[in-house]
C-alpha cells in the first residue's frame, strides 16, 4: 500500500476516533439533560427504554429517521434542506483542533483558538438561512434575532479569548493548555470565565437566551418548518455545539487535561479523564442554568451584551495586559 | 504539483462564485455566493502560508460583514425585474472602478516588483508573531489610524439613521431591576360588604 493511501486511512480512523465518541455524548448528554430536568423538577424523566431509560435518545433518533421529511411548496428546497446540514458540519469540523489530551489532537494548528473562534461564527448561517428558506414568518423572525445575537455575543467572546491569549502568548491550543499547568486561568480570570460561560449560553442558543427558537412567542423559531431528520441534525448539531463550547470553556480556563492538583492520587489518572470530567461539569452548569432561570426578553439580551459584557471584557483586556506588563509577566 | 492544483482548483471556485455574485437573479443567493467567494480566498491565504491573514478573513467578512449583508438583504422586499433594469444605469460606473483596480492591479505586479517586507512574512513559520511584531511598531500609525476609520464610519451611519422620537416609550432596566413587588404591589384585607377604597 503506497503511504498516501494509508495516510489517509489513518486520518479518517483518527477522525471517527473524535466524531463517534462526540455523536454518542450528545445521545447520553439529551438523556442527562432530561434526567438532570426531571430530577430538579420532581420527575422521574426518561425511564422506560433500556436501564434507567438510558436508551431514549437512541429510540428518539430511530423515530425521527423514519418520519417523513416534509418540504414546504413555498420554501427555497435547495437551502432547505441544505441548512441542517451547514449547521452540523460545522459544529463537527471544530472538533478537528480540539485537544483531548496532551498527545491526542487530529490536526495541531498555530492558530487552533481563531479556527475554532471562525467555525463557531459560522454556525449562524445554518439558522439563518433555515430561516430565509422556510419562507414563513416565525423561522424568519427566529433567524433574524438569531442573527444580532450571536454577533452580539461574539464580540464579548472574543475580548475574553483575547485575555486568554495575553497570557499565553500563543494560538495554539496545546500551549493554552500547557500554560496552565500550575494555575487554572479560570482563577486569575475568574470574571472572564464566567463572561465566557453566559456567552458561551448565548451563542448555542440555550436557555435562559433561547430567543431563536422561544416557543412562547415563535413557535419554535428558526426550526419550525422543519421535520423527521433534518430536525434532528439541527437538534444534533445544537447538542454538538454544547459540548464543543464546554471543551473549549475546559481549554480555556479549568486546564485542560490537567489535574486540579499535581499529586498522588490525582495525577495518575489518564488526562482524558480529567477532561472528560471538566466537560461534564460545564454541561451540568448549562443544564442547571436551564432548569433555574427564566427566558431573558430581547432588549434585556442585547443590553447585556452591547452594555455590560463588551465594556467589562474590554476593560478587562485593559487591565490585564496592564498588569503583566508591569510586573514583566507578558510571555515571551 | 499539488500544491499548484490545489491553487487552481480554488481560484477557478473563486473566479465562478464572483461572476454568480454578480448574474444571480436573487440577492440572497449572491450574498452566499459572495460567502464562498470569502471562504474561497481564505483557502488561497492559507496556500500560500499566511494562515493567519486567512482567518483573520474568514472571521471578520464571513464572520461578521457577509451575515449583516444577508441580515439586511434578507428583509429587503426587492422586485427581480426592476433590479435588472437598474442594473445597466450603473455599468459605467463599475467599469471606471474596475479599471482603477486593474489598473493598480498591474502596476503592482509589473512595474513594482520589489517585495522585501511581504516576503519575510509569508514565508515564516509563524506568521502571527511576525505580524503583531510589525502591526504595533512600524506600521502603529497606519494601523491607528484605519481604526479611527472605521469608528467614524460607524458613527456616520448611526447619526445617518438615528432618529430621535422623545416620545418613544423607553423601559429604563435600572428602575426595573431596583424595583420590588412591595412598590408595586399592596395586599389589603378588606371586610365583608366595605369593599376597597382608592387613596389616590
Amino acid at each position: 500500500m503506497s503511504p498516501i493511501a494509508l495516510e489517509i486511512i489513518i486520518g479518517v480512523l483518527k477522525i471517527f476516533s473524535i466524531i463517534l465518541p462526540v455523536l454518542i455524548s450528545v445521545a447520553l448528554l439529551v438523556y442527562l439533560e432530561r434526567k438532570v430536568l426531571g430530577a430538579i423538577q420532581l420527575r422521574r424523566g426518561p425511564n422506560v427504554v433500556g436501564p434507567f431509560g438510558i436508551l431514549q435518545s437512541f429510540a428518539d433518533v430511530i423515530k425521527l429517521i423514519t418520519k417523513e421529511n416534509l418540504l414546504p411548496s413555498s420554501s427555497n428546497k435547495f437551502l432547505f434542506i441544505f441548512a441542517p446540514m451547514l449547521t452540523l458540519i460545522l459544529s463537527l469540523i471544530s472538533w478537528a483542533v480540539i485537544p483531548v489530551s496532551s498527545s491526542y489532537v487530529i490536526s495541531n494548528i498555530n492558530i487552533g483558538i481563531l479556527y475554532l473562534f471562525a467555525v463557531s461564527s459560522f454556525g449562524v448561517y445554518g439558522v439563518i438561512i433555515a430561516g430565509w428558506a422556510s419562507n414563513s414568518k416565525y423561522p424568519f423572525l427566529g433567524a433574524l434575532r438569531s442573527a444580532a445575537q450571536m454577533i452580539s455575543y461574539e464580540v464579548s467572546i472574543g475580548f475574553v479569548i483575547i485575555t486568554v491569549l495575553i497570557c499565553v502568548g500563543s494560538l495554539n491550543l496545546i500551549d493554552i493548555v500547557e500554560s496552565q499547568k500550575d494555575l487554572w486561568f479560570a482563577i486569575p480570570l475568574l470574571p472572564m470565565f464566567i463572561v465566557f460561560i453566559i456567552s458561551a449560553l448565548a451563542e448555542t442558543n440555550r436557555l435562559p437566551f433561547d430567543l431563536p427558537e422561544d416557543e412562547a412567542t415563535l413557535v419554535a423559531g428558526f426550526f419550525t418548518e422543519y421535520s423527521s431528520i433534518s430536525f434532528g441534525l439541527f437538534f444534533l448539531a445544537e447538542y454538538a455545539n454544547m459540548i464543543l463550547m464546554s471543551s473549549l470553556t475546559v481549554i480555556l480556563f479549568l486546564g485542560g487535561w490537567y489535574p486540579p492538583l499535581d499529586i498522588f492520587p490525582l495525577n495518575v489518572v489518564p488526562g482524558i479523564i480529567w477532561f472528560a470530567l471538566k466537560v461534564f461539569l460545564i454541561l451540568f452548569v448549562f443544564l442547571w442554568v436551564r432548569a433555574t432561570f427564566p427566558r431573558y426578553r430581547y432588549d434585556q439580551l442585547m443590553r447585556l451584551g452591547w452594555k455590560i459584557f463588551l465594556p467589562l471584557t474590554l476593560i478587562w483586556v485593559v487591565i490585564t495586559s496592564s498588569f503583566l506588563f508591569y510586573f514583566g509577566l507578558l510571555p515571551n | 504539483m499539488f500544491l499548484l492544483g490545489t491553487f487552481y482548483l480554488f481560484a477557478s471556485f473563486l473566479v465562478m462564485t464572483c461572476i454568480s455574485v454578480i448574474f444571480s437573479k436573487n440577492p440572497v443567493n449572491s450574498v452566499l455566493f459572495l460567502v464562498l467567494a470569502f471562504l474561497n480566498s481564505t483557502f488561497l491565504f492559507i496556500l500560500i502560508g499566511a494562515e493567519f491573514v486567512g482567518i483573520i478573513l474568514a472571521i471578520v467578512y464571513i464572520g461578521a460583514v457577509a451575515i449583516l449583508f444577508l441580515f439586511v438583504v434578507m428583509m429587503l422586499d426587492i422586485q427581480i425585474t426592476s433590479l435588472m433594469v437598474n442594473m445597466k444605469r450603473y455599468v459605467p460606473l463599475a467599469l471606471l472602478f474596475a479599471g482603477v483596480i486593474l489598473a493598480e492591479i498591474i502596476y503592482l505586479t509589473v512595474f513594482k516588483t520589489t517585495k522585501s517586507n511581504i516576503d519575510v512574512i509569508v514565508r515564516s513559520e509563524n506568521n502571527t508573531e511576525q505580524i503583531g511584531n510589525v502591526l504595533y511598531t512600524d506600521y502603529f500609525i497606519d494601523f491607528q489610524l484605519s481604526g479611527i476609520v472605521l469608528l467614524l464610519a460607524m458613527i456616520g451611519a448611526i447619526v445617518l439613521t438615528h432618529v430621535y422620537r422623545p416620545t418613544i416609550k423607553r423601559q429604563n432596566i435600572d428602575k426595573q431591576n431596583t424595583t420590588f413587588s412591595k412598590d408595586r404591589v399592596k395586599l389589603i384585607n378588606t371586610k365583608a360588604g366595605e369593599g376597597i377604597q382608592s387613596h389616590d
